[in-house]
């Protein structure tokens, strides 16, 4: 047991580059340490007093030289003293967010870290949450109308995904449908009706699973070899493919394969049906599971199993000795044998 | 006069924000299959926008050689009290399922936090030349918030095809955030058409930090989700139940694992209630498998770099029993490359419990180049398989799209 827990230490030590336990790489960029040195934030981040809501305000190399005259090799200081995605997802959010710097300074007397809270805790998270935003900003009617573009530009292009609210996590592919129920609205504050509609829609000329084959972590249905697996997931759940496939689809797509159609007109093996009881295997698998007949036996349904198994059909008598229900004789499928006024 | 100021005016909102356009080529050997997409959305002013998705191509037989996947305008109030939507557009009202119409909706909302949502239209069918005589669709929905965390609706939809009652139910739908950390969700669906329950599910998570946990519960009915003319008014209904927990959680910065621990009750424990003519057959009942089956997914994955460019993906699933059970494996991994270049590739393994003649394994990988550069986007992949339905097979993809960005 020792034995394990130390392998088990060591693989960890040895991971933990890889999981991201450690940075190796450039590091974030020490705001608290200039914070605390008293460095004024526009020292750096020069022209945040005309800012016009899309320049990144990032200082450069001279800015940094101007202070530490020592730098140790030639490259942009920024390619070592930042997060690796930490001016992506400025240029990210700049892009995306209705926001300026200048239109800010006097309601905040100039003091950056009013809304840079993050600055005392550490320096990965210097971005304000937009929780922030709604200490002085009264957006509630915004809010309760799902208008989130006060603030937020293009939403839908935007890559980086709230951390506060909206995760996406878990098993969303089955959880959405439950959560979209009660707030579909807020569903479309950043998803377009074509987004729905990739694996909602009727005319869908191919799944997303199929046309983003180059994105292998993708949430979709249908992944990877559905195709094999699709008659053991339909069984688990029955009637499910009917949810977006007509039924013309399943012989359509057998026809092509060649499991059916041409010189094997049915995907049926021999002795599907026949007059022995030992022939009749459909009528087993018809009781076993109901759901693989009807996946391409529908629409006429009742006509499928009454049109034989009628009185003077080659089916026989459908009703055991005794037979009685309560169901109305003129409710389908009945009716089929029992016309509206007809004796029982 | 007046209209050229309009079209101005119009043309002024239209430059004022960019229009998002994207073509889309996408070719397979499978079916053979080739189909370009041609998307669009912009907005016209503050109050008004539109999106469309069409498509031409080739991928199935009995399929459309073009058709409009989407084609909506969409207008609303300043305040966001109003809005409406026609065209083409998938519409979905609190616990009903989403239905592709071509048609109208509009939802406004009313004092004491009412909302109201309605829909009608022709709903759609994969085909531009199926006959669409008497088809139709109309829904609608109340619904109230209460307070700042939950909301609670009611919804009712009829669908006729022919004229003839196709689909009609009502759903009742309920969500509420329960402080911070815990949220929960559920919806019930009934079909009054063909009287039964006929989809309920329940939804209730809790997030601490870096773990987060979900318990649910579904029943879906499938007469349901089929046309209420189906076998099932015959053979008896199936209906799926599933319920479970899915366990998320972040190990490490850049390794995300879950679990997802589920029974399902399978189709043989439904089987006696089926009220068809019993002594008709004779033959013995064969293996019915278990009346509770285990839906197990564990699922890892592991980010090499912080912002997720590459990554390693690791998948294990059990499904159910009998004729349908299956366990399964697949791995998936995406490495960065120089030159704007990634490459991907996945893995899957299946061993059906039942080898039937169908195979013991079936084996399908996937391998794939992408070079995105500016708006441009560009991939191809190999696919290797064996399946019932084909003891080898090898097809060959590939796509290629662009972007604009118009003032």
């Amino acid at each position: 047991m020792k034995r394990l827990l130390v392998i088990g230490l060591c693989a960890l030590a040895a991971c933990a580059g890889v999981l991201g336990l450690t940075h190796d790489g450039p590091q974030p960029f020490p705001h608290r340490k200039h914070a605390l040195a008293g460095v004024p934030c526009t020292r750096c981040h020069v022209g945040l007093g005309s800012d016009d809501g899309k320049t990144l305000h990032v200082p450069d190399a001279a800015t940094c030289t101007a202070c530490h005259a020592k730098p140790h090799d030639a490259r942009p200081c920024l390619d070592c003293h930042a997060a690796p995605n930490a001016l992506a997802e400025l240029a990210d959010a700049r892009a995306h967010l209705v926001f300026d710097h200048a239109s800010h300074a006097s309601s905040t007397n100039n003091d950056c870290a009013r809304c840079h809270v993050g600055v005392a805790e550490g320096d990965e998270h210097m971005r304000p949450p937009m929780a922030t935003c709604f200490r002085c900003h009264d957006h509630d009617a915004s809010r309760d109308a799902r208008n989130c573009r006060a603030c937020h530009r293009d939403l839908d292009d935007a890559t980086t995904l709230p951390q506060t609210h909206l995760a996406h996590d878990g098993d969303w592919l089955r959880e959405h449908g439950t959560r979209a129920a009660s707030s579909g609205e807020l569903c479309g504050s950043c998803h377009r009706d074509a987004f729905c509609a990739d694996c909602h829609g009727k005319t869908v000329p191919v799944l997303p699973a199929t046309a983003r084959f180059d994105e292998p972590d993708a949430t979709t249905i249908h992944r990877a070899g559905f195709v094999s697996r699709h008659a053991l997931e339909a069984r688990a759940e029955p009637g499910a493919c009917a949810t977006c496939h007509s039924t013309s689809r399943c012989a359509s797509c057998h026809t092509e394969l060649g499991i059916a159609g041409g010189d094997r007109a049915s995907p049926h093996p021999p002795g599907w049906v026949g007059p022995a009881a030992a022939d009749n295997a459909h009528g087993r698998e018809a009781r076993r599971d109901p759901s693989a007949c009807a996946s391409c036996h529908d629409g006429a349904g009742q006509m499928l199993c009454v049109g034989c198994h009628k009185v003077g059909g080659v089916g026989g008598n459908p009703h055991p000795p005794g037979w009685s229900s309560r169901v109305p004789t003129s409710s389908l499928p009945c009716r089929l044998c029992h016309p509206i006024g007809s004796r029982p | 006069m007046k209209h050229a100021i309009a079209l101005l005016a119009v043309a002024s909102y239209a430059s004022a924000d960019p229009l998002a356009l994207r073509a889309d080529a996408f070719a397979s050997t499978a079916a053979p299959a080739g189909v370009l997409t041609l998307s669009g959305d912009g907005d016209l002013g503050s109050n008004l926008s539109a999106e469309a998705v069409v498509w031409t191509g080739r991928v199935a037989s009995d399929q459309a050689p073009a058709d409009v996947l989407v084609m909506a305008l969409h207008a609303r109030t300043s305040d966001g009290r109003a809005a409406g939507t026609i065209g083409r557009f998938v519409a979905s009202l609190g616990a009903l399922r989403p239905v592709q119409v071509d048609g109208g909706s509009a939802r406004v909302g009313l004092p004491h936090r009412l909302v109201l949502e309605a829909y009608a239209g022709v709903p759609v069918l994969p085909d531009l030349a199926t006959s669409r005589a008497w088809d139709w669709v109309v829904g609608g929905r109340a619904s109230r918030r209460i307070g700042d965390w939950g909301s609670v609706g009611v919804a009712y939809m009829q669908q006729r095809t022919d004229g003839e009652l196709a689909t009609e139910e009502v759903g009742v739908d309920a969500g509420a955030a329960l402080g911070t950390h815990d949220d929960v969700g559920g919806k019930v669906a009934y079909d009054v058409a063909n009287p039964g329950l006929a989809e309920a599910t329940l939804s209730a998570s809790d997030r601490h930090g870096s773990l987060r946990n979900e318990v649910y519960a579904t029943y879906v009915a499938a007469s349901h989700i089929l046309p209420a003319t189906s076998l099932f008014t015959v053979l008896g209904d199936v209906p799926a139940v599933r319920a479970g927990t899915v366990l998320s959680w972040r190990a490490a910065p850049r390794l995300d694992v879950s679990a997802d621990l589920a029974v399902r009750r399978s189709d043989g424990d439904a089987i006696d209630s089926v009220p068809v003519a019993a002594p008709a057959i004779t033959a013995p009942a064969p293996d019915r498998g278990e009346a509770i089956a285990p839906a197990i997914v564990l699922h890892a994955t592991l980010r090499l770099d912080d912002r997720g460019t590459s990554a390693l993906g690791g998948e294990l699933r059990r499904d159910g029993s009998g004729d349908a059970g299956w366990t399964g494996a697949r791995a998936t991994a995406r490495i960065a490359l120089p030159y704007r270049l990634s490459a991907s590739t996945e893995l899957e393994l299946v061993v059906p419990d039942r080898d039937r003649g169908l195979g013991r394994v079936w084996p399908w990988a996937l391998a794939a180049l992408t070079r995105v550069w500016g708006p441009w986007h560009a991939a191809i992949a190999v696919e290797a398989q064996a399946s019932p339905e084909d003891r080898s097979r090898l097809d060959v993809l590939a796509e290629l799209g662009r972007a604009w960005s118009v003032k």
